[in-house]
């Protein structure tokens, strides 16, 4: 995939997330993958069509989803993460996402995406590609969420 | 209650099948053709279709008076004016006489179907819509793609899933949904079928090695065709709004619980002979 293609990601996190409560994102490690991403706990994928193809997948263990949720919902507290916690997650990818969108539009090329699917499980795979993508941690004040970036101008 | 009857008054045939055709494969349904106001009040009262769509230029007397004749038979039928002319005169008179739309021709499949669902939806209610239309075209594509691809007949169920998330033992392709309505597309299976499925696909007999990589791969590419035919077959009726699907995305292993906040989702179950085949189906609320 095009590098150039991370950075619209990178910022839509680092400029969405301290907007609504959370300290100044890092960049924490980036690396090439060739094989399968595995779930942390909590992975949501986002797909994109029209002249970017490809998948996001917002990948993090269930403390920080729900530590997520928690600041999201004004500092509730979260004990389970439950139906309203996934959903704040699951918005929060959308968002995340429809940012990097706009990041891409900017970049002139025309993008749509999908709704988000979050899933729920201990080490499961995520295919999102057939050749190598790109790994980002982000490290938001000492919880990390993974981005796994597939996607390819069509 | 799924169908809609639709009567069309028209004293043109060829707008009659135009009408026609523009509901084919569509939840709405054409129960009366009239041709004059007469004929019109007559049908209705033996038909009682839903929805009237009504030309202005009749033989006997004009479109608004044949609304207001059916309107006084009974005050909550829908009807939509499809005229050649289309102004403020008109609009006020056809609203006096409760006429709900007014369309101009020529008229798009879309315009017609989506001015139809907005006047029925308090009766029939999205569910209804999104099932007949965009589900029930997901549930042929499944059957057709699993007959044509490894030649297993399969009964298909198709039910609204009221369960806000999917348990998963195995593996599932995600598919992303953009345009209209945005959502997804899950197909999941346990790995047993996974495997006696893609061994069905690439011809490999029992005992030859088929590797786990290889088994998922190929489900991968099924589930890619199928849910693109299924794209395809909303496409056909929705000629002018275009449902696109995003590359897949496949999860697999065991115990995952995949959420679906804030979409009506449908279940779709493909029974074979070598398991379940699950496809479900979710579209975004609030559209």
């Amino acid at each position: 995939m095009d590098a150039k293609l991370v950075n619209p990601f990178v910022d839509a996190f680092t400029s969405v997330m301290p907007q609504m409560g959370f300290p100044e994102p890092k960049r924490a490690k980036l690396y090439v993958r060739e094989k399968n991403a595995v779930s942390r706990g909590v992975a949501v994928v986002v797909g994109f069509t029209k002249q970017i193809r490809g998948n996001v997948v917002y990948n993090m263990s269930v403390d920080t989803a729900k530590s997520i949720a928690s600041t999201m919902m004004m500092g509730m507290p979260i004990a389970d993460f439950d139906a309203m916690a996934q959903s704040a997650i699951s918005e929060l990818s959308n968002m995340l996402t429809a940012n990097a969108a706009t990041n891409i539009t900017g970049m002139g090329l025309e993008v749509d995406i999908s709704t988000p699917s979050l899933s729920i499980g201990e080490s499961f795979q995520i295919k999102i590609s057939d050749a190598q993508y790109l790994t980002v941690e982000m490290d938001l004040g000492g919880q990390i969420v993974e981005l796994d970036i597939a996607v390819d101008t069509n | 209650m799924e169908k809609v009857k639709v009567m069309i008054v028209d004293d043109s045939k060829v707008s009659r099948a135009m009408i026609k055709g523009h509901l084919a494969k569509t939840n709405f349904e054409v129960c009366a053709e009239a041709k004059t106001v007469a004929e019109a009040v007559e049908m209705f009262s033996e038909m009682r279709p839903q929805i009237i769509t009504m030309d202005m230029n009749l033989p006997d007397a004009d479109g608004i008076e044949c609304s207001r004749r059916i309107h006084l038979i009974d005050p909550t039928v829908k009807i939509v004016m499809i005229s050649a002319m289309k102004d403020a005169s008109l609009m006020t008179a056809g609203r006096e006489v409760g006429i709900s739309s007014f369309l101009q021709k020529p008229i798009s499949t879309n315009e017609l179907i989506e001015t139809m669902m907005t006047l029925c939806q308090s009766e029939v209610g999205k569910i209804a819509i999104l099932r007949e239309s965009y589900a029930k075209a997901f549930v042929r594509a499944l059957q057709q793609g699993i007959y044509s691809m490894i030649g297993v007949h399969a009964e298909v169920s198709l039910e609204v899933d009221e369960r806000r998330f999917l348990d998963v033992d195995g593996i599932a392709v995600i598919v992303g949904l953009t345009g209209y309505p945005t959502g997804r597309a899950i197909m999941h299976m346990d790995f047993d079928t996974m495997k006696k499925y893609a061994s069905l696909m690439l011809g490999i007999e029992e005992g030859e090695e088929l590797s786990d990589e290889e088994a998922a791969d190929s489900v991968e590419e099924a589930v890619n065709i199928i849910i693109g035919r299924g794209a395809s077959n909303v496409n056909d009726v929705f000629k002018d709004k275009e449902l696109r699907i995003t590359p897949p995305g496949t999860i697999s292993g065991n115990h995952i619980r995949i959420a679906s906040p804030k979409l009506t989702t449908f279940k779709i179950t493909a029974a074979t002979k070598i398991g379940d085949i699950n496809l479900s189906v979710g579209f975004a609320e609030g559209e």
